[in-house]
């Protein structure tokens, strides 16, 4: 029986290669309509509007943290957080991304690109051990809104907290990457879930399959065409800096629905375009999307066979790894910043802008490793130990770092800890991101001057002597 | 691995200019020693030639074992070289514990000019890479222990320039990890109090010092060609005619000259010996000793050596016979 088996999996192997050499560089859809029966007058079956939607929710939320005048109108700021938080009945206008000179954006309501939608039915539930208090992941973020809303434009100079870089990155895992790989890139892939042969819901012109792959690539945040840009083109789009590479149908306005790039995917290009250059993360992660998307719509309405199914686990498999590392590559980069901040503070030039820099990159670190924690993979001692060498809150110049949060939301600083100290936790933090998911980019790695010159040095292992 | 790529591999160090065998270095060699024997010694060009390329010496049995050692030895250090803690782990772990000293101050010494900086690294490392390997050779001599395995060697009884790799596997570990911890603490230290503006200063890529000692004919020290310095630069650095003395049988030779660019270390404690014009020295070690040829000798004997220098030690300690004389043989250190 082995050998028809390997016969199989070389003919699936070469099939994959061969197809991915014929989509490379082809944007996500369109995709034919494989609904069996449909009769309506749609011929594309992407959709993902709905992940977009939260996108943007989840980009304004992030401006909306920062609206706060020091407590005077915390109750409006928080009742308009929790609008992008929970969802409105009313049409919401869009806070970011907007339009600005040079690059127009074609919807400026969050209706406009999806109605009904909110960020809270699909955050993280688990237990969220790397913030105070035994909460859930959502109650973590519901805290975060409060206290962002009573704070002076989402900053607390006394704890370190920047609560806008926080709630969004946490969110960018929380949401979208615990919504891709753990629920639309896995239970969603199982034979009686959203099979194929059925149409999404009735009346769709979407099959079940199609429409699950089609929410996960919506969380990834990449804009339709984005592998045909180059990382830094990506990123640009991202920063609303470069309207000829975002406006793939040249109607000169960025229809956020499939033009734009969000969070995830801006990560990934910003860990391609960073660091060693030595990694292809968008690409990858793109390229397994749109091979896994045509394979669906190559079963042209029917069920899914077996060998399909495994096929398109194994594109799962490969997006789930490379998201992560994703996340990791960020916790990293941020690691690295944190740790050249406390060198400008120590020099003690200009100490105000410096501590708000560093809340801003420490409320980056913090959230992209709680992302991490927020996947479907637990961590284990992993994240016990990155938890611990990050803490609750920034080390601050007296010494002394969040230890803890009581019922009334007030934080407890009960932990001794030196900005020396603290720098040496932010190495072990990059040694414990390469140990646990062998990330290569490694922007603003804090020792990669140490290893240029072991490079320089050469090995000293030798069999000659004197 | 591919049968060429293996060969290439073996042979990799002659176009490494990180290495003393490096083609270059030795046409270098070549051309300073026919220099020295026809400009100072007077002697005829052809007669400097075969003087050079002395069949005798190079197609010696000891000198035959070399390049077989050469060979054997370089597949040991594919499997030995994974293993060894690398200069960069221990630099690592030392920045680490360096950051955790309170009245340390990272970056204290950043404001130096970069050139400063970068002659400082260039010369400090060439000097404690130098100063250890002198430590570690003293040791090799002095302890029984080591002697057993530094013996391999010594039993050389003709020096070419592949002598430098006639060394025990053991004796590579060794050397291997004092360089990780040698340049691992420079690094580590250079990179806290100066931060990045450290570097080395290169030629072909390898430390300019390093290289300045492989040009001037750091491969003469292990040949017959005994270039000799001024005395007092022999106190400074040690001429290819020192480290001759430092093969030589004669009693009066053992123990000194340890030395490998320097000749400062063994003058500072007392092992310097300088070279004597026209004394013809002979190599090699007693039969008692070891072989100077077969190799099975070679690889074999350091363990049994070392297992009888550890069962004496072991008497010593523990079954103290003060009445009867031990029959032990002493091993000749030198």
């Amino acid at each position: 029986m082995l050998k028809p088996k390997l016969k199989l999996t070389s003919a699936l192997v070469v099939a994959a290669f061969v197809g991915g050499t014929a989509f490379a560089d082809q944007a996500y859809g369109p995709f034919p309509v494989t609904v069996k029966g449909y009769e309506g007058d749609k011929t594309n079956s992407v959709s993902y509007s709905g992940q977009i939607a939260r996108h943007v929710l989840h980009d304004s939320l992030k401006k909306a943290a920062a609206k706060g005048d020091g407590g005077n109108n915390a109750a409006e700021v928080e009742a308009l957080m929790l609008a992008y938080f929970n969802g409105s009945e009313e049409d919401l206008a869009i806070i970011a991304p907007v339009s600005k000179d040079g690059f127009p954006v074609k919807q400026s309501t969050v209706n406009e690109i999806s109605k009904g939608k909110n960020i809270s039915g699909k955050f993280y539930k688990g237990a969220m051990t790397a913030w105070p208090g035994n909460q859930s992941g959502v109650d973590v973020a519901l805290q975060m809104i409060k206290l962002a809303a009573a704070s002076e434009q989402g900053y607390d100079p006394v704890n370190g907290m920047d609560w806008g870089q926080l709630i969004s990155k946490f969110t960018l895992g929380a949401m979208a990457y615990n919504q891709a790989v753990d629920n639309y890139l896995d239970e969603k892939l199982d034979a009686d879930n959203k099979p194929n042969d059925q149409p999404y819901s009735e009346g769709a012109h979407y099959t079940g399959k199609e429409h699950s792959w089609d929410e996960a690539f919506g969380y990834f945040g990449a804009a339709a065409h984005s592998v045909s840009l180059s990382p830094e083109q990506n990123y640009a789009v991202s920063k609303q800096k470069d309207l000829a590479a975002a406006d793939a149908n040249g109607d000169g306005v960025i229809d956020l629905k499939t033009e734009f790039v969000f969070g995830p995917a801006y990560y990934a290009a910003g860990a391609d375009k960073g660091g060693n250059k030595n990694t292809q993360y968008m690409t990858t992660i793109f390229n397994a999307f749109r091979d896994g998307r045509a394979l669906i719509a190559s079963a042209n309405g029917e069920a899914l066979t077996d060998e399909q199914r495994a096929q398109l686990k194994n594109y799962a498999d490969i997006i789930e790894t490379n998201w992560e590392k994703t996340l990791a590559e960020a916790t990293f980069k941020y690691a690295g910043s944190v740790y050249k901040d406390i060198d400008k503070i120590k020099s003690g030039e200009d100490t105000d802008k410096a501590l708000r820099n560093y809340a801003k990159h420490w409320g980056e670190l913090k959230g992209f490793s709680m992302a991490l924690q927020s996947g479907k993979n637990n961590l284990g001692a992993a994240a016990i130990d990155m938890n611990w060498l990050i803490g609750f809150g920034p080390a601050m110049p007296d010494g002394k770092m969040v230890s803890d949060i009581d019922a009334d939301g007030n934080f407890v600083r009960g932990r001794e800890m030196t900005l020396d100290d603290y720098q040496v936790n932010m190495l072990k933090v990059q040694k414990l991101l390469i140990d646990t998911f062998g990330i290569e980019s490694r922007a603003n790695d804090a020792t990669a001057d140490l290893a240029a010159l072991a490079e320089k040095l050469g090995e000293n292992a030798s069999a000659e002597n004197d | 691995m591919e049968i060429f790529e293996y060969i290439a591999n073996v042979f990799a160090d002659v176009s490494n200019p990180k290495k003393r065998i490096f083609f270059g270095y030795l046409l270098l060699t070549i051309l300073i020693a026919l220099v020295w024997l026809v400009a100072v010694r007077r002697s005829s060009f052809k007669r400097a030639l075969g003087q050079v390329f002395d069949r005798k010496i190079l197609f010696s049995p000891s000198a035959r074992a070399d390049y077989k050692i050469f060979v054997i030895n370089r597949v040991f250090t594919m499997f030995i070289s994974p293993l060894l803690l690398s200069q960069l782990a221990i630099a690592t772990a030392l920045y680490y514990a360096l950051h955790d000293i309170d009245f340390l101050q990272r970056g204290v010494f950043s404001d130096t000019p970069k050139g400063v900086i970068v002659a400082l690294f260039t010369v400090t490392i060439f000097i404690v890479d130098d100063f250890t390997k002198y430590l570690l050779h003293r040791w090799m001599h002095r302890w029984p222990l080591l002697w057993a395995i530094h013996k391999t060697h010594h039993s050389a009884e003709t020096l070419t320039p592949i002598t430098v790799y006639r060394t025990h596997p053991l004796e590579g570990l060794l050397y291997g990890m004092r360089g990780a911890v040698a340049q691992g603490t420079v690094m580590a230290t250079f990179l806290f109090f100066f931060g990045n503006a450290v570097d080395l200063y290169t030629v072909l890529g390898v430390n300019v010092m390093s290289f300045v000692f492989h040009v001037t004919g750091s491969n003469l020290r292990h040949s017959h060609i005994s270039i000799r310095y001024w005395p007092w630069l022999e106190h400074i650095l040690i001429s290819p005619a020192q480290h001759q003395v430092h093969h030589s049988i004669a009693r009066q030779h053992h123990d000194k000259n340890f030395g490998v660019a320097f000749a400062v270390w063994d003058w500072l404690f007392g092992s310097l010996y300088l070279s004597e014009r026209d004394t013809d020295l002979k190599f090699g070690l007693p039969p008692s000793e070891a072989h100077s040829s077969r190799l099975l000798d070679i690889y074999l004997r350091p363990f049994s050596d070392m297992a009888r220098v550890v069962r004496r030690r072991y008497h010593r300690i523990f079954r103290p016979k003060p009445v009867q004389a031990s029959s032990d043989k002493t091993p000749v250190t030198r």
